[in-house]
């Protein structure tokens, strides 16, 4: 699985990085691990993941904020 | 938040008309986000506001008088005297001295790249990078002396009727 680790970026940021990511990545079974140590994260990643049709999965929750991030059809 | 995504307007827009480096953040910062939501975003610069535009920001400044809402925290020294809001105990009176606008604007600029802030000309790049659009009030640009080559790049000139033109009707901030 790719990860993409945007630690130490806080908003907006670690969504751009993201996005930036996305497009660079059109595969259509693309499984990317997120890294973030910017707390906001914690809901602004769940919400971007949901207005793209993106999956999303909260796999840590500590000193950094981890996601599983898929496309789905 | 659970709003229907399908409700959400696709477009956002701003006016900005403040000229200092703390007002030009949150413009710059929501404008980006918007623009990877996929929102159309639109931006107008008026009256001081233009002096974000400008083709630098080095010259964008803060200052803590006449601010009360400004948190002052020193981004050097020990762990204790970081987290001392100095607005809460210097007089106002302090910020009127000779190069005080100065230190207030690179503590400003040190404690924003430390908590990870990007420098606001990359931010700025962000956005015309992400299609954000930006238009220049054509009338304070006249008022203030400017030509349109001081400005940055991809900027348009405008007057306000061709904003309203093209922004949502129920959703604009004025900055």
């Amino acid at each position: 699985m790719m990860e993409l680790d945007v630690s130490g970026l806080s908003c907006p940021m670690p969504i751009i990085k993201l996005k930036k990511f996305l497009a660079e990545n059109p595969e259509k079974d693309l499984v990317v691990t997120l890294v973030l140590s910017d707390r906001g994260g914690l809901k602004d990643v769940p919400a971007f993941c949901r207005q793209q049709s993106l999956g999303c999965e909260l796999l840590a929750d500590n000193d950094e904020l981890r996601f599983k991030i898929w496309r789905q059809d | 938040m659970t709003e229907n995504i399908d409700s959400l307007p696709d477009s956002f827009s701003v006016i900005h008309t403040k000229g200092t480096l703390d007002w030009a953040y949150p413009t710059f910062i929501l404008a980006s986000t918007a623009a990877v939501m996929d929102r159309q975003v639109e931006l107008f610069f008026s009256f001081y506001g233009l002096q974000c535009v400008l083709k630098s920001t080095e010259h964008l400044k803060v200052s803590p008088l006449a601010n009360p809402g400004m948190v002052i925290k020193s981004p050097l020294g020990p762990q204790w005297f970081k987290q001392v809001d100095l607005n809460n105990y210097l007089p106002q009176l302090i910020w009127t001295l000779p190069g005080m606008t100065r230190l207030a604007t690179w503590g400003f600029k040190k404690h924003m790249l430390l908590q990870g802030q990007v420098p606001l000309d990359e931010l700025r790049d962000l956005c015309v990078s992400l299609d954000v659009k930006m238009t220049a009030c054509q009338m304070s640009v006249d008022m203030m002396g400017f030509a349109e080559s001081d400005f940055m790049d991809g900027l348009s000139f405008a007057g306000a009727a061709s904003y309203f033109a093209v922004t949502p009707g129920q959703q604009s901030l004025f900055v």
